[in-house]
C-alpha cells in the first residue's frame, strides 16, 4: 500500500512531465514553414485579387507545385508581414506603395528608377525580390469625357491645362488632402479651374463626369469603368504622379527552392496593359463574373496556358 | 451542411492557421509564465513590490488590445515583424492573471505550514521550491488557464496586424462577406479555447493539495 | 553546535528586549537560563510574550536588544539555518506539509541534509514507533489523519534529525481533553527516554505542572518568576498565587481583575 501511494504521486509527476514535453514539441513544430507548396497572397480589392489569381493559375498550370491562395489580406502591411514570416511566398504590390508605405521613403523619379530602387532595397533588407512589372501603372488618372478628348484633340495634361478655366473638376477627399495630390498637380501643370474643385465620394465621380456635372476627375488608371463609360485618361507628360507599377513581390528563398518560378514571373511580365487591366477589373466589378473564369480566359488569350 | 463540407475541403489550410495560432499562444504564454511567476513570487514575499507589480500589470490589461497592437507598431525591432509584436502584446496581456494567481497562491499557503518549514531550518529557496510552489501550483495553473484562454481570443485580433493565425480567416471572410470562411476561423478558435480550458482545468484539479 | 560544558546553560537570555516595528514592546529585559535536559515551561496569558520568547530561540524573531545564546553562541551571529536544523520545532497547528506523505513530512530535513534513502526510511520507522504510531501510517497524507495523529507526526518530524533542543508552542492545545492527556503522557515517556532540552509554551497551569521541570511565569512581556512545580504551588508571588487559586477552583487562568 505504501508503494501504491508513492506510485500515485510519481505517476502524476510523469503525467505532468510528459504533457510538458508534448506541448513543447507541439510548440516547436508549430513554427510556420512549408516546403512543397507555394502560397500566394493578395490584398483585399479586385485588382489585387485578379493578379493573385493569374499568378496562382499560371503556376498551377505550368509547374508541379501545389498552390495555396491566401487572398483578401487587409493591406500592404499585412502582406509584408506575411511574406517576411514566410506565410506567403508571392503577392502583387505596386512600386510606389512599396517605396512609401514599406520602405518609408519619398517617392520621386521615373518608373524604371523607382522599380530599381525598390528591388534593390527589398533584396538587401528583406530577402525579397521583385518580378518584372506586369505592364500597367495603377497611378492617379486625370479623366475627361471621350467626346471632349476627341473634339479638342487632347492627349496630355499639358494640353488640357489651357482649357481648365472653362472646366469644373471633381476629386475624392484624399486626393484633395494629399500633398502630392491636387495642390501639387495644379502647380505642376498650371491648372486654373473655373471654380474650386468639388469634393465627392469616389463612386460618384464617374457618373458626375458622364452627366456633365464635372468636366474632369481624378480616378485610378486601371478603373474598370473607364472604357465602358467612354472616359479618356490624360497622359501625365510631366510625370507628376508617382509610378505605381504592379509587380509581384517574391521570397528569395522560394525562388531558390523552386527556380521554375522565375520563368513564370517573367512570362507574365509586361503582359497586362492599362487597358487590359481595366477590362479585367470591369469583368469582376461591373459584370460580376467569377475571378477564376476571368483569369483562365485571360491566360488562354495570351497563350500562357493551353 | 455547407459549413461542414467547407471544413473538410479546406482542412489543410485550417490546420495550418490553427498551428500558427497555437504557436502565437504557446510562445506568449510560456514567456508570461517565465516572467510572471517570478514576479508573483517577489510580490508575495516582499509586499513593497505588490502594488507596483500588480498595478502595472493591471494598467496593461486595461489598454484595449487593438490599441496596444497599434502602440507597439512604431517600436523598432518589435514593430518590424507582426509575429514579434503579437507575441509581445499577448505576453503582456497574459502577465496579470499569472502574476496575480502566483501571488494569491503563495499567500494562500497555510501560514502554519510556512512557519513550521522555516522553523525546521528550510532556507527561503527550499521553502519556495519544496513547500510554497507545490502547494500554490493549482492556483497558479488556474491563472495560466485564464491567460491561455484570453490569449486564444486575442490572437484572433492579432491577424488584423498581420500576425496570421485563425483570425486571418475571420478578417478575410469579413472582407469577402463569406460566412464559411469566418466560421473556419471562429469555430477552431473556440475549440482551441475550450480544449485549453478543459485540459488545464483537469490538470488543476489533479494538482490540488488535499 | 559544539557541545558546551555540562553545567553551562543550553539556552540563555541576557537582557533581551523585543520591540515591534510600530514601537510596541513585547519583551522587557528578559533574563533566563535553560539547563540541559530540563523541560522549561513558559506559562502565561495570551500577550504575555511566551511565544515571542520561544521564537527568539530559533531566531524566527531577532532580539531588538540584549543577547540570546544557544549552546554559548549568540543566535544573531550564528548561521540561522544550522541553528534551526539543530532545534526541533512543534507548533499548535502542527503545519504538516499537506502535499507530502507522513514519511516525507518526517523525512524532509534528513533528505535536505543529504541522508541516504535507507537511513531516512529506517529513521522514519524508528520515530513512528517512538510516538506510538503504526508504521502503516507512513504512506498516509495529513488530511487522512486525526488531530492526535497529526500532532504525533509533528513531534516525530521535529525529532527527525535528533536535535538536542525541542521548542513546543502549545502543541497539545488543539485536541480534545482525552487525546491531550494521552499526548502529555507520551511526552513524559519520551522525555524520560530521550532527555532532550525542552522549552514548552502553554497557558494551562495543569499542563505546566505535569510536564515542566521548571515553570517560568510571564506577564506583559516580563518574566515574573521561575520555579519548579512544587514551589510554584506554594509561591507567594501574587500572579503565581492567582494562577494557583484559579487552578484549584477549576479554572485555567487568573480571574479577571487579577494582577
Amino acid at each position: 500500500m505504501k508503494q501504491d501511494r508513492h506510485a500515485q504521486v510519481r505517476g502524476l509527476k510523469y503525467e505532468v512531465a510528459v504533457s510538458i514535453i508534448l506541448l513543447s514539441l507541439l510548440l516547436l513544430s508549430c513554427a510556420p514553414s512549408h516546403s512543397n507548396r507555394i502560397v500566394i497572397g493578395s490584398k483585399n480589392f479586385t485588382e489585387s485579387l485578379m493578379l493573385g489569381e493569374l499568378l496562382a493559375q499560371l503556376i498551377e498550370a505550368r509547374t508541379h507545385l501545389k498552390v495555396e491562395r491566401r487572398f483578401y489580406l487587409a493591406g500592404s502591411y499585412i502582406c509584408q508581414q506575411a511574406i517576411l514570416a514566410g506565410r506567403i511566398d508571392i503577392y502583387p504590390e505596386y512600386t510606389g506603395t512599396a517605396l512609401t508605405a514599406i520602405l518609408k521613403q519619398k517617392v520621386g523619379g521615373d518608373r524604371a528608377g523607382v522599380y530599381r530602387r525598390v528591388k534593390s532595397e527589398y533584396e538587401t533588407r528583406f530577402g525579397l525580390t521583385l518580378g518584372p512589372p506586369f505592364g500597367f501603372n495603377n497611378t492617379f488618372a486625370m479623366e475627361i469625357r471621350g467626346d471632349d478628348a476627341r473634339r479638342l484633340k487632347l492627349k496630355t495634361l499639358s494640353q488640357a491645362a489651357a482649357f481648365t478655366p472653362q472646366w469644373h473638376a471633381g476629386f475624392g477627399y484624399e486626393f484633395m488632402e494629399r500633398p502630392d495630390g491636387y495642390a501639387g498637380l495644379a502647380a505642376a501643370y498650371g491648372l486654373h479651374f473655373a471654380a474650386p474643385p468639388r469634393i465627392m465620394d469616389l463612386g460618384l465621380l464617374a457618373p458626375a463626369l458622364k452627366n456633365h456635372q464635372i468636366d474632369t476627375a481624378a480616378g485610378n488608371a486601371t478603373d474598370g469603368l473607364i472604357p465602358t463609360l467612354d472616359l479618356f485618361v490624360l497622359e501625365d507628360d510631366r510625370h507628376y504622379f508617382p509610378p505605381y507599377e504592379a509587380v509581384s513581390v517574391v521570397r528569395q528563398q522560394a525562388l531558390q527552392q523552386h527556380p521554375e518560378l522565375a520563368q513564370i514571373l517573367s512570362d507574365l511580365g509586361g503582359k497586362i496593359s492599362d487597358q487590359e487591366m481595366q477590362k479585367l477589373n470591369y469583368a469582376l466589378d461591373g459584370q460580376h463574373r467569377d475571378a477564376q473564369d476571368v483569369a483562365h480566359e485571360f491566360l488562354r488569350s495570351k497563350g500562357l496556358v493551353p | 451542411m455547407n459549413v461542414f463540407h467547407f471544413f473538410l475541403q479546406h482542412h489543410k489550410e485550417i490546420l495550418e492557421l490553427a498551428l500558427e495560432h497555437l504557436w502565437l499562444v504557446g510562445i506568449s504564454t510560456l514567456l508570461a509564465v517565465l516572467i510572471g511567476i517570478p514576479l508573483g513570487i517577489i510580490s508575495a514575499h516582499w509586499p513593497v513590490w505588490n502594488k507596483p507589480v500588480l498595478g502595472t500589470a493591471n494598467v496593461i490589461q486595461t489598454v484595449p488590445s487593438l490599441a496596444l497592437f497599434g502602440f507597439l507598431l512604431p517600436v523598432p525591432w518589435i514593430g518590424a515583424r507582426a509575429d514579434r509584436l503579437a507575441i509581445l502584446a499577448l505576453t503582456l496581456y497574459a502577465l496579470l492573471p499569472v502574476i496575480r494567481n502566483t501571488y494569491t497562491g503563495i499567500r494562500g499557503v497555510d501560514p502554519s505550514v510556512v512557519e513550521a518549514g522555516r522553523g525546521m531550518g528550510l532556507t527561503d529557496r527550499q521553502l519556495l521550491l519544496h513547500v510554497e510552489l507545490p502547494l500554490a501550483v493549482s492556483v497558479i495553473l488556474s491563472g495560466v488557464r485564464v491567460a491561455v484562454v484570453v490569449s486564444v481570443g486575442l490572437a484572433t485580433i492579432a491577424a488584423a496586424i498581420g500576425a496570421g493565425g485563425l483570425g486571418e480567416f475571420i478578417f478575410r471572410g469579413l472582407a469577402m462577406v463569406n460566412n464559411e470562411l469566418i466560421l473556419a476561423g471562429a469555430i477552431p478558435a473556440a475549440i482551441l479555447a475550450l480544449s485549453a480550458d478543459f485540459g488545464l482545468g483537469w490538470l488543476e484539479r489533479r494538482l490540488q493539495p488535499r | 553546535m559544539e557541545p558546551t560544558p555540562t553545567n553551562a546553560p543550553v539556552i540563555e537570555f541576557r537582557a533581551v528586549v523585543y520591540t515591534l516595528p510600530n514601537g510596541q514592546q513585547l519583551l522587557h529585559n528578559m533574563n533566563l537560563q535553560v539547563q540541559r535536559g530540563e523541560t522549561l515551561v513558559l506559562l502565561g496569558r495570551s500577550g504575555s510574550g511566551k511565544t515571542t520568547t520561544l521564537k527568539l530561540i530559533n531566531r524566527l524573531l531577532t532580539p531588538s536588544g540584549g543577547e540570546v545564546r544557544v549552546n554559548g553562541a549568540i543566535t544573531a551571529k550564528s548561521d540561522v539555518i544550522r541553528l534551526r536544523r539543530s532545534i526541533g520545532y512543534v507548533i499548535q497547528d502542527v503545519g504538516l506539509f499537506p502535499h507530502f506523505s507522513v514519511e516525507r513530512n518526517i523525512g524532509l530535513v534528513p533528505r535536505i541534509e543529504g541522508w541516504p534513502a535507507d537511513r531516512i526510511h529506517a529513521r522514519v520507522e524508528e520515530l513512528l514507533q517512538l510516538v506510538e504510531l503504526d508504521s502503516k501510517i507512513a504512506s498516509r497524507y495529513p488530511h487522512q489523519l486525526s488531530g492526535g495523529q497529526r500532532q504525533r507526526v509533528g513531534v516525530a518530524r521535529a525529532l527527525a534529525a535528533d536535535p538536542a533542543i525541542l521548542l513546543m508552542d502549545e502543541p497539545f492545545g488543539a485536541v480534545d481533553a482525552i487525546t491531550r492527556d494521552q499526548l502529555q503522557r507520551e511526552f513524559l515517556a519520551l522525555q524520560r527516554r530521550l532527555n532532550k532540552t525542552v522549552v514548552f509554551v502553554t497557558h494551562d497551569l495543569r499542563e505546566a505542572l505535569r510536564l515542566g521541570s521548571r515553570i517560568a511565569l510571564m506577564e506583559a512581556g516580563q518574566l515574573v518568576t521561575v520555579l519548579p512545580p512544587q514551589d510554584f504551588l506554594r509561591s507567594t508571588d501574587s500572579l503565581a498565587a492567582a494562577y494557583v487559586q484559579a487552578f484549584r477552583e477549576g479554572w485555567d487562568s487568573p480571574a479577571k481583575g487579577g494582577t
